[in-house]
């Protein structure tokens, strides 16, 4: 059983080490590789002097072909499950464990900040639960954490983030696998905040990934072309 | 419509017709890329050569003045065309990304799972 973790990293020369020194120190177990997208600061510098295993992206290609660059490198080298994972030491590798347990059992496995714990009430989790009210609308299941961008995948979900244009790594991606007949299971985890740099979400920029989001999941999910999930743990 | 705007129209046409010849002259322009806007260039000259067109035209929808009928006209024209580009635009960049992906791919895997 194979596993690569996947570590988009655009700009993220401040914390990209501490992450990955602590995967290669503590989970040595897991494959990892680093997916510079046209970084322009020191990240693809530090990758080379520390000899980490990375992929170069000569230019920016954005988050969704950012991701889906490591997906291809999962399934063109056989890995079984591919797990999306912050390069700011947002996401904690103690809980891949439990996810990969959870895998035999589902498609995709998130690991999610409220499966036990209470979801804290407050604007920040508006968008949250707005999302995830719009995947119980279209799928008809619960993802309670919808947002968490630490998603691990088999080989058929793989396949198709890899070979398939516009799936990006989030929920309206997760609303078209579901619709598709990928099983989702959640997981409980613990985030940290990041450990140096400033967040990428502002008000403005949240206000617009959420519109963006909600009307993907409703408007445009349901006219997309369903893809054939080869194996896996569908019925 | 006016004589004015018939003959702004006729030049406009012969302008924009000798721009696209230019172009595809100095091979900044494809050929299959020009046609659309010789096509509308030959279209808005007919229209302007002959103005029944467009006073036929803008009674049968109930236009007032057949002016605005060669407007209306235009945009559509022109919002195909904008459509058109969007769509060529999302292509092209999906081709580029799909180049760069596969660039950084072999050069890594190159390097990761070469023989030592």
């Amino acid at each position: 059983m194979k596993l690569l973790i996947i570590i988009p990293a655009y700009n993220e020369a401040e914390n990209i080490e501490t992450v990955v020194d602590h995967l290669i120190e503590h989970y040595p177990q897991y494959d990892y590789v680093i997916v510079n997208d046209g970084s322009r600061d020191q990240t693809p510098e530090i990758c080379k002097r520390k000899n980490y295993r990375y992929i170069d992206l000569p230019i920016n290609v954005g988050l969704t072909d950012g991701v889906q660059t490591g997906m291809m490198y999962a399934y063109r080298n056989g890995y079984d499950y591919a797990l999306q994972f912050d390069g700011d030491g947002q996401h904690d590798p103690r809980f891949i464990e439990t996810m990969l347990e959870a895998m035999a059992e589902c498609d995709i496995c998130i690991g999610s900040r409220f499966v036990t714990e209470k979801k804290p009430h407050g604007l920040r989790m508006l968008g949250s639960n707005i999302i995830q009210a719009t995947l119980k609308l279209t799928t008809g299941k619960t993802v309670k954490d919808p947002t968490s961008g630490m998603r691990m995948f088999n080989r058929a979900t793989m396949k198709a983030m890899a070979e398939n244009a516009d799936y990006g790594p989030e929920p309206d991606t997760l609303a078209h696998l579901m619709r598709s007949g990928a099983v989702v299971k959640e997981v409980q985890v613990e985030m940290h905040d990041r450990t140096a740099g400033e967040s990428y979400l502002n008000l403005s920029r949240s206000i617009k990934y959420m519109t963006h989001m909600c009307f993907s999941i409703i408007f445009i999910q349901w006219c997309r072309k369903k893809v054939k999930l080869k194996g896996g743990n569908r019925k | 419509m006016s004589i004015v705007l018939r003959i702004s129209l006729i030049a406009v046409s012969f302008l924009v017709l000798l721009f696209v010849l230019k172009k595809i002259r100095r091979s900044q322009l494809y050929i299959d890329d020009a046609i659309y806007w010789i096509v509308s260039a030959v279209l808005l000259l007919i229209i302007s050569i002959f103005p029944q067109i467009a006073i036929f035209a803008s009674e049968l929808f109930g236009i007032q003045s057949p002016a605005n009928f060669v407007f209306l006209f235009m945009i559509f024209i022109v919002l195909i065309k904008l459509f058109n580009m969007a769509i060529e635009l999302s292509v092209q960049k999906h081709r580029l990304n799909r180049l760069v992906q596969k660039l950084a791919l072999v050069k890594a895997e190159d390097e990761h799972f070469k023989e030592p």
